[in-house]
C-alpha cells in the first residue's frame, strides 16, 4: 500500500518537473538550480552572490575552519529596518553534519533563496524576513562534502584521522577504487559453499539460501583490500565518528554511544556550532537535515533522561504533524521510541540545554525504502519470517525496476570480473554512490521546497507577541495603574516549558523606562473580569515574567506606578521577541 | 583578631621561606601558594633538567597556569618519556584540598631527590614517565590563601547563577571583617533551625516530633547585593572542576557546569589524557578515598545485568519482548542469527544497541586488583600508625576526575583524601560485646546464642540501615541464607557509615576536636551583627576549609605515608615480555612460531573496564616476514586484548612457509606498555 502511494508520489513528481524550469529572476536576484549539488566551492560562490544581491538582509560570516580548513559559513537573514535581530525571535537551521547526507545542503540554500527572492513579493516571506530572524549553517560536514561530489566518496563521519579498529594506527585500511571506475561498490565471489545465491528473474540481485539450500556466492565487503594485514577489509577508512553524537546534551562515550567523540564538541565543526548558538540566544526554532527515510523527528535520542515536559509534546506534535501534510509521506516520529537510541544528539543538545523547539527531518525515501516504523509495531502480529523474506525479495527486484527504468541504469554498475589479491576472482558492483539516500536530481527542487516549507510554517509559528491592551488609570498624583496584556498569536510559547522547568535562560520581563519612573508593586491578574491578581515579586523598574506568554494565549499584568509625563512600557522576552510603546500618564 | 594574626604570620613565613628556599629543601609544615607552587616546578626543571619538564596544558578561567610537572629519567634502550607507560598524579582539583598539592610536591621532591640513590625509584624514572599536576582547579585554590577566607570548589568562570544577567553579582561578604567567610543566623518567623540543645554552637533542623519548634535561619556571610531578596544566589565563580568529567554527569545542576567538559580546566586535562595515551594509571589526590570507600555514586545498572529487549528489535530479531535475556543468553542467540554475518558480538555491542547506557559499576574483573590495593592500604594505615576515620570516607562523585579516569580512560585509578577530622576515641566496649573480629570465627548457632539485644547493639554500632533490624537478620541466619562468615564479607563490601550516638549532632566530633586539638580556632562563636538589610544577626560557625585541610603539623606525616605507598603503585605497573619463543619445524620449508607474551608487572596489561570502553588498546603483535616467507595460516597483524597480572602469558602463533635458516621477527607494541622485539630463525 505504502509502497504504491509512494511510487504514485514519486511518478507524479516527476510529471511535475519536467515542466518545472527556475523562473529568470531579476538583476537584483540571484539564478540558482535546484537540480545540482554544490560542492564547497560552489556553494560558497552561491552564498556570495546573494549576499551581494541582498546585502540589507543578508549577511554570510565564517564560523571557522573544518578540519581540512574549509570555512563553515552560516548565513544571517534579518531586515535591520525593523529592529536589531536580538530582539526577533530566531530560526535555526542546519545541513549535512553528515557528510554523505548532502541534500540537506541544498534545502537550506532553497529556504535562503526562497526568502530573499520573494521578500517584498509574497506576505509570508516579507512577514518572516521583517519579523524573525533566520540563522543557517548549510553545510555542517564541508570536508566530506566535497569528498562525496567531488571524489565520489561517502563518509558519514568528518575527516580527522581516528583510529577505528584500535590497532595504534589512525585511518589505514579504508576501502579502494579497485577496477578503477570512480566508484566503490560491492565485491563478491562464486562460491558453492556460499550462503547466497543469484536471484531466477534478476542475477543482479542477491538473496540468502535457505537452510540446506545450495549457495553460489559469498558476498564480501565494500570494494576493498586489506592494507594493514590484520585479516580485516576496510575496518578503518577515514576518519571514524559522528558529530551528530558530539552534542553535550545526555553525551555518551564511544561504548555506549559509537563515534561520540573524546568529549563534547570535540570538533572544530561541532564547536563552531556551539558557539553560533550561544552567541544568538534568540534562536528559539531548529531544524536539522539528514537522509534517509522520510521521517520528521523529534527528540527525546535515548529515554534515560525522560519525556519532555507534556506542554512542549502540544507544540511539536502541532508543528511536526502539519509537517506530515507539507511533506507528504514523511512521518513525525519520537527518536529513542519509533527509531533508536541516540545519545549527544543535536536535537537534544538544542532543546534540552538552549531551549529551542528542533526538529531533525531524515530527508527522502529511496521508492523501494522499508523501515519498521513506530506504531506499527503494536498490536501487529509478529510477522512470519517467510514472509518477510519475500517482502524483501520484491522490494529488491523493484529497487532494480527502479535503477533500469527511472534512473537509466546510471547509478547501478554491473557486475564485473576482478582478481583481487587476498580473494582471487571476484566480481564487483552494485548501487553507485548517487543510487541511494540522495534523491536523483530531478527530484530535489521538490525536496528542497517542501522541507524548507516545512522550517518556513515552523518559523512562522515561533511566538508572535503584542500588545493587547496598555491601559493607563490615574490613581492619585503621579500615581498611576497601568494594566498591560500580551497576546501570543501563535502556537510556540515565549518560554518553552523545558526552560522554565529546568532554568534554562532568563524570564521575560515586563520594564518601564522614564524619567524618575518607578514600579511600586505589582500583580498579575489572575482573573481578569474580577480584578484579582498573584503578587509579583517587584524590582525598581521591571517585573520577571518566569512562564511567559503561552501559545494561543495571553498574560496580564498590573502594575503600580510612580512617575509622571511620558514612558516606555517593554516587553522583554529573551527568544520571543521584543515589544515597546510609549504611553503618557496624565 | 586571632585569625588575622596566624594569616598574617603565614605570610609573613611564606614569603621568609620562599626568599630562603632552594628547591631540594622543601619542607611540609605550611601551605603554599599556588604562585610559588609554580615556583617551585620551574626551579626544580632548572635544577633537573635531564630529568624533568614543565608542561604547560592550558589556563584556567581565570587566566592561571595549568601546569604538568614530567619526570622520567633518560636511560639507555627507554623511550621518549611521552612513550613510555606512565602514571598521572593529580592533585586539588577540587580546589579546596590544598593538602593535596603538597603531597603532590613532596611525590615530586621525593622522586627528584632519590634517583640515583634509591634503586627503586631510580629503575621506575627510567623505565616509566611519572607526570604530577599539582593544581588542577588554581582559582579556587587560590582563595585558601586569599585576603578573605572563604571555600569554594568553583573555578572563575563567570556565570550568571540566579540569570539576571548580571554576572557574580552577589557573592559573600565579610561582614564582621574576620577574613573568614562563616555563617550567619537571624531568628526568623519560618525559620526551621535551633541550637543544639546539647552543644549551641552547633545548629540544626527542629524536629516537631520532639516538639521542637524552629527560631533561626541560617544564611552565608554576605549582603543582598543586587536588591533582589536573595542572600549570597549569585556568587564569583562558574563550575566545580570535579564535577564537570562526564562519567555519571549531573545535568541542570549549576555547580556541575552546563555540560560535562565544559570548562578550560577539564577540556586541557581531558585533552591531555586522551593526547598521552600512554598514561596507564591515574593516582589522585582529592577528597574521595577510593582505597576506603569504593561506593558509586550514580545508580547500580546494566553491566551484566539482566536485559528485555525493546518490541521492535525483538520481532526484528525473533526474540521475546516479555522475556528477561542474560547478557551471555543474548550474545549467544545473537551470534548465530544470519544477519550479524558472524560480526562479533560483545556486551557492549548489545548495550549500544539496546540503548542501555554507560557502566555503573567496577567491572567484576577489575575489582581483585582493586580489593588487594585497598588491603594494603589499610594495613599501611595501620602500620604508619594513622589514625584515619576510616567509616568517613568520600566515594567517588559524580561527574568527578576519577570517574572518568576509570569509566571512560578506563585506567586503573586510585584515590586518597590524606587526611580527615579524627573521630574521638570510642570508649572501650563491653567485654563481651560483639565484634567484626568475633563475628568472623563464629559459627551460625553461636550467634543465634548471641540474642537479639547483643545484635541490635551492634548493627547500631556498625552504622547498619534501620530497616536492617536484628530480628531479620537472626531469621537469615536461622534459615540458612546468610552466615556470619558471609556477613562479614558483606559488611566488608557495603558503604561504611559512621555511627552516629543518639540525640548527638553530626558535627560535634569536629567541634570537640578544634576546642581541644586548634584551642578552638576551627569554630567562630556567635557574635551579634546589625545586618543592613536582615536586622539582628550573629555571625559564626566552623571557619572555611576545616574539614579537609589538616592543621600545618599534621601535614608531614600524612604526605611520607601517601606517598610512599603511591610510588609502590607506580611500581606494580604491567611489564611486557616476550619470555619465550618456539619454532617447531613441521616438514622442510614449514614452521609453526609460538610467541610467548608474558606480563611480569604486577597489574594487568589494561583493565577490563578498558577494554570494554574501548580506550585500553589491545596488544598489537606484529610478525614480519622477509622475502621468501609466507604465512600460511595466521595474520601478519595479531591483537591480544589483555594480560593479567603476575606472569600471566598469552601466546600468538603463526605458520610459516620459508627458507630453513632464514629469520622473523615479532615485535609487539600498544601505548600503555613497553615495546617488545625479538627475532626467530626458521629452523
Amino acid at each position: 500500500m505504502r509502497k504504491n502511494k509512494i511510487f504514485l508520489v514519486f511518478i507524479g513528481t516527476v510529471l511535475c518537473l519536467t515542466f518545472f524550469t527556475p523562473k529568470t529572476i531579476s538583476a537584483a536576484e540571484v539564478k540558482l538550480s535546484f537540480d545540482h549539488f554544490y560542492d564547497h566551492a560552489e556553494l560558497t560562490k552561491a552564498l556570495k552572490a546573494l549576499e551581494k544581491a541582498n546585502p540589507q538582509l543578508m549577511k554570510v560570516i565564517s564560523l571557522g575552519k573544518s578540519h581540512q580548513g574549509r570555512d563553515i559559513w552560516a548565513v544571517i537573514l534579518n531586515n535591520p529596518k525593523t529592529g536589531p535581530a536580538v530582539h526577533k525571535p530566531g530560526f535555526y537551521i542546519d545541513g549535512n553534519i553528515h557528510g554523505n547526507e548532502i541534500q540537506g545542503t541544498e534545502v537550506a540554500l532553497y529556504a535562503v533563496w526562497y526568502l530573499l527572492k520573494n521578500y517584498g513579493k509574497t506576505e509570508l516571506a516579507t512577514r518572516l524576513l521583517d519579523e524573525k530572524a533566520f540563522y543557517l549553517i548549510l553545510t555542517m560536514n564541508p570536508d566530506s562534502r566535497d569528498y562525496f561530489i567531488n571524489k565520489a566518496e561517502a563518509y558519514r563521519t568528518g575527516l580527522i584521522p581516528y583510529d577505528s579498529d584500535r590497532d595504534g594506527v589512525a585511518d589505514e585500511d579504508g576501502p579502494e577504487d579497485l577496477d578503477g571506475d570512480g566508484f566503490i561498490t560491492q565485491m563478491r565471489k562464486k562460491d558453492p559453499n556460499g550462503r547466497y545465491k543469484a536471484h531466477p528473474d534478476d542475477p543482479r540481485v542477491m538473496i540468502p539460501v535457505r537452510p540446506g539450500e545450495k549457495g553460489e556466492y559469498t558476498l564480501l565487503d565494500d570494494e576493498g583490500i586489506d592494507n594493514d594485514g590484520d585479516g580485516r577489509i576496510n575496518e578503518d577508512g577515514l576518519g571514524g565518528y559522528d558529530m551528530n553524537r558530539n552534542y553535550a546534551f545526555n553525551w555518551q562515550p564511544n561504548y555506549v554511544q559509537r563515534g561520540a567523540g573524546d568529549y563534547p564538541f570535540c570538533f572544530p565543526e561541532t564547536k563552531a556550532t556551539r558557539d553560533f548558538l550561544l552567541a544568538h540566544p534568540n534562536i528559539m526554532g531548529g531544524q536539522n537535515f539528514h537522509n534517509t527515510g522520510g521521517m520528521i523527528l523529534r527528540g527525546p535520542g535515548a529515554k534515560n533522561m525522560g519525556e519532555y515536559p507534556i506542554a512542549d509534546k502540544k507544540i511539536y506534535d502541532y508543528i511536526g504533524k502539519k509537517g506530515e501534510k507539507i511533506i507528504p509521506g514523511y512521518n513525525y516520529l519520537i527518536v529513542y521510541k519509533d527509531l533508536y537510541t541516540v545519545y549527544g544528539g543535536s536535537i537534544d543538545f538544542l532543546y534540552s540545554v538552549l531551549g529551542i523547539y528542533t526538529f531533525s527531518n531524515e530527508l527522502d525515501m529511496d521508492p523501494y525504502f522499508f523501515f519498521p516504523v513506530g506504531g506499527q509495531e503494536t498490536g501487529e502480529q509478529e510477522e512470519d519470517e517467510e514472509l518477510r523474506r519475500m517482502r524483501s525479495l520484491a522490494e529488491r527486484l523493484e529497487e532494480m525496476t527502479y535503477h533500469d527504468l527511472v534512473l537509466l541504469g546510471e547509478q547501478f554498475s554491473d557486475w564485473t570480473p576482478y582478481k583481487h589479491p587476498l580473494y582471487g576472482d571476484i566480481e564487483i558492483g552494485g548501487v553507485k554512490i548517487y543510487g541511494t539516500r540522495v534523491p536523483p536530481l530531478f527530484q530535489l527542487a521538490d525536496t528542497c521546497h517542501r522541507n524548507a516549507a516545512f522550517c518556513l510554517f515552523h518559523a512562522d509559528q515561533l511566538p508572535r507577541l503584542a500588545f493587547d491592551k496598555l491601559a493607563v488609570k490615574k490613581l492619585e498624583r503621579n500615581l498611576y495603574q497601568i494594566d498591560i496584556s500580551v497576546k501570543n498569536t501563535r502556537v510556540t510559547p515565549s518560554i518553552s516549558a523545558m526552560a522554565h522547568e529546568k532554568k534554562l535562560h532568563r524570564a521575560d520581563r515586563i520594564k518601564v523606562e522614564g524619567k524618575d519612573v518607578k514600579l511600586l508593586a505589582s500583580g498579575q491578574l489572575t482573573d481578569r473580569f474580577r480584578g484579582i491578581t498573584r503578587k509579583v515579586k517587584t524590582r525598581e523598574d521591571f517585573i520577571w515574567i518566569e512562564s511567559g506568554v503561552p501559545g494561543f494565549g495571553k498574560v496580564d499584568y498590573r502594575l503600580l506606578v510612580k512617575g509622571k509625563g511620558s514612558i516606555k512600557i517593554i516587553y522583554d522576552s529573551l527568544k520571543g521577541g521584543y515589544l515597546s510603546k510609549t504611553v503618557t500618564l496624565k | 583578631m586571632s585569625h588575622r594574626l596566624i594569616c598574617s604570620l603565614f605570610l609573613f613565613l611564606s614569603m621568609a621561606f620562599v626568599l630562603a628556599a632552594q628547591p631540594g629543601e622543601l619542607s611540609f609544615d605550611i601551605y603554599h601558594t599556588p604562585k610559588e607552587v609554580n615556583s617551585f616546578l620551574k626551579s626544580w626543571s632548572s635544577k633537573y633538567p635531564q630529568l624533568t619538564k614543565v608542561i604547560s596544558i592550558g589556563k584556567s578561567s581565570g587566566k592561571n597556569d595549568l601546569f604538568v610537572f614530567r619526570i622520567a629519567a633518560p636511560a639507555k634502550g627507554s623511550p621518549d618519556p611521552d612513550s613510555r607507560p606512565a602514571v598521572f598524579v593529580s592533585a586539588n582539583i577540587e580546589g579546596v584540598h590544598p593538602v593535596g598539592t603538597e603531597a603532590a610536591l613532596s611525590l615530586i621532591q621525593k622522586l627528584l631527590t632519590k634517583y640515583g640513590s634509591d634503586s627503586k625509584i631510580t629503575s621506575l624514572l627510567e623505565r616509566r614517565t611519572v607526570y604530577v599536576a599539582p593544581l588542577l582547579n588554581p582559582d579556587a585554590a587560590y582563595s585558601f590563601f586569599a585576603r578573605i577566607r572563604i571555600e569554594r570548589r568553583r573555578n572563575n568562570n563567570p556565570v550568571d547563577d540566579d540569570l539576571d544577567e548580571l554576572i557574580d553579582e552577589d557573592g559573600p561578604d565579610d561582614l564582621n571583617k574576620d577574613g573568614l567567610i562563616t555563617q550567619m543566623r537571624v531568628k526568623d518567623p519560618e525559620g526551621q533551625m535551633i541550637p543544639d540543645p546539647k552543644e549551641p554552637r552547633l545548629m540544626r533542623k527542629a524536629d516537631p516530633k520532639k516538639g521542637e519548634k524552629g527560631i533561626y535561619k541560617i544564611y552565608t556571610e554576605g549582603l543582598d547585593n543586587d536588591m533582589d531578596g536573595n542572600y549570597n544566589e549569585d556568587p564569583p565563580g562558574g563550575a566545580e572542576i570535579n564535577r564537570n568529567f562526564p562519567h555519571d554527569f549531573e545535568y541542570y545542576v549549576k555547580a556541575a557546569g552546563l555540560w560535562p567538559v565544559s570548562q578550560k580546566e577539564t577540556i586541557a586535562l581531558v585533552k591531555f589524557l586522551v593526547s598521552h595515551p600512554n598514561i596507564a594509571m591515574v593516582l589522585n589526590f582529592s577528597t574521595e578515598n577510593t582505597f576506603l570507600n569504593l561506593q558509586q555514586t550514580g545508580r547500580a545498572k546494566v553491566a551484566g545485568a539482566k536485559v528485555k529487549v525493546p518490541q521492535r528489535f525483538a520481532s526484528f530479531l525473533g526474540l521475546e519482548a516479555d522475556k528477561e535475556y542474560d547478557m551471555k543468553e543474548l550474545i549467544n542467540i545473537l551470534k548465530e542469527m544470519p544477519i550479524f554475518g558472524g560480526m562479533e558480538i560483545n556486551e557492549s555491542m548489545i548495550a549500544m544497541f539496546l540503548g542501555l547506557g554507560p557502566a555503573m559499576s567496577i567491572d567484576k574483573k577489575d575489582s581483585p586488583y582493586i580489593e588487594a590495593v585497598q588491603k594494603d592500604y589499610k594495613d599501611g594505615l595501620k602500620k604508619a600508625k594513622l589514625a584515619y576515620p576510616e567509616k568517613k570516607a568520600k566515594g567517588v562523585g559524580k561527574g568527578s576526575f576519577i570517574a572518568y579516569c576509570y569509566y571512560q580512560y578506563g585506567v586503573q585509578v586510585f584515590s586518597s583524601d590524606l587526611w580527615g577530622i579524627p573521630e574521638p576515641e570510642k570508649e572501650p566496649e563491653a567485654k563481651d560485646a560483639l565484634t567484626v573480629e568475633k563475628l568472623k570465627s563464629m559459627s551460625s548457632e553461636e550467634f543465634l546464642a548471641l540474642g537479639e539485644e547483643k545484635i541490635a547493639a551492634f548493627l547500631k554500632e556498625q552504622g547498619a540501615p534501620p530497616n536492617f533490624n536484628a530480628s531479620m537478620l537472626m531469621n537469615m541466619v536461622k534459615s540458612g541464607r546468610v552466615t556470619p562468615e558471609r556477613m562479614v564479607q558483606m559488611m566488608e563490601k557495603m558503604p561504611q557509615r559512621p555511627a552516629v550516638k543518639e540525640g548527638e549532632h553530626p558535627d560535634s566530633y569536629i567541634l570537640k576536636w578544634s576546642d581541644s586539638v586548634l584551642k578552638g580556632k576551627g569554630f567562630v562563636d556567635w557574635k551579634p551583627y546589625k545586618h543592613p538589610t536582615l536586622g539582628n544577626v550573629e555571625i559564626g560557625g566552623f571557619i572555611p576549609f576545616l574539614k579537609t585541610t589538616p592543621p600545618p603539623f599534621e601535614i608531614e606525616k600524612t604526605i611520607a605515608f601517601h606517598t610512599d605507598f603511591y610510588i609502590d603503585l607506580m611500581g606494580r605497573l604491567p611489564r611486557l615480555e616476550i619470555k619465550e619463543t618456539k619454532v617447531e619445524a613441521l616438514e622442510d620449508g614449514l614452521y609453526q612460531v609460538t610467541a610467548y607474551f608474558t606480563n611480569t608487572g604486577w597489574f594487568p596489561t589494561s583493565t577490563a573496564q578498558g577494554v570494554r570502553a574501548r580506550t585500553s588498546w589491545p596488544i598489537r603483535v606484529q610478525l614480519k616476514t622477509s622475502k621468501g616467507q609466507y604465512i600460511f595460516s595466521g595474520h601478519s597483524l595479531v591483537s591480544i586484548p589483555s594480560i593479567g597480572g603476575s606472569g600471566d602469558t598469552k601466546k600468538a602463533e603463526w605458520t610459516i612457509r620459508g627458507r630453513k635458516g632464514s629469520k622473523i621477527t615479532i615485535s609487539a607494541k600498544t601505548p600503555k606498555l613497553d615495546t617488545v622485539t625479538t627475532t626467530v630463525v626458521l629452523q
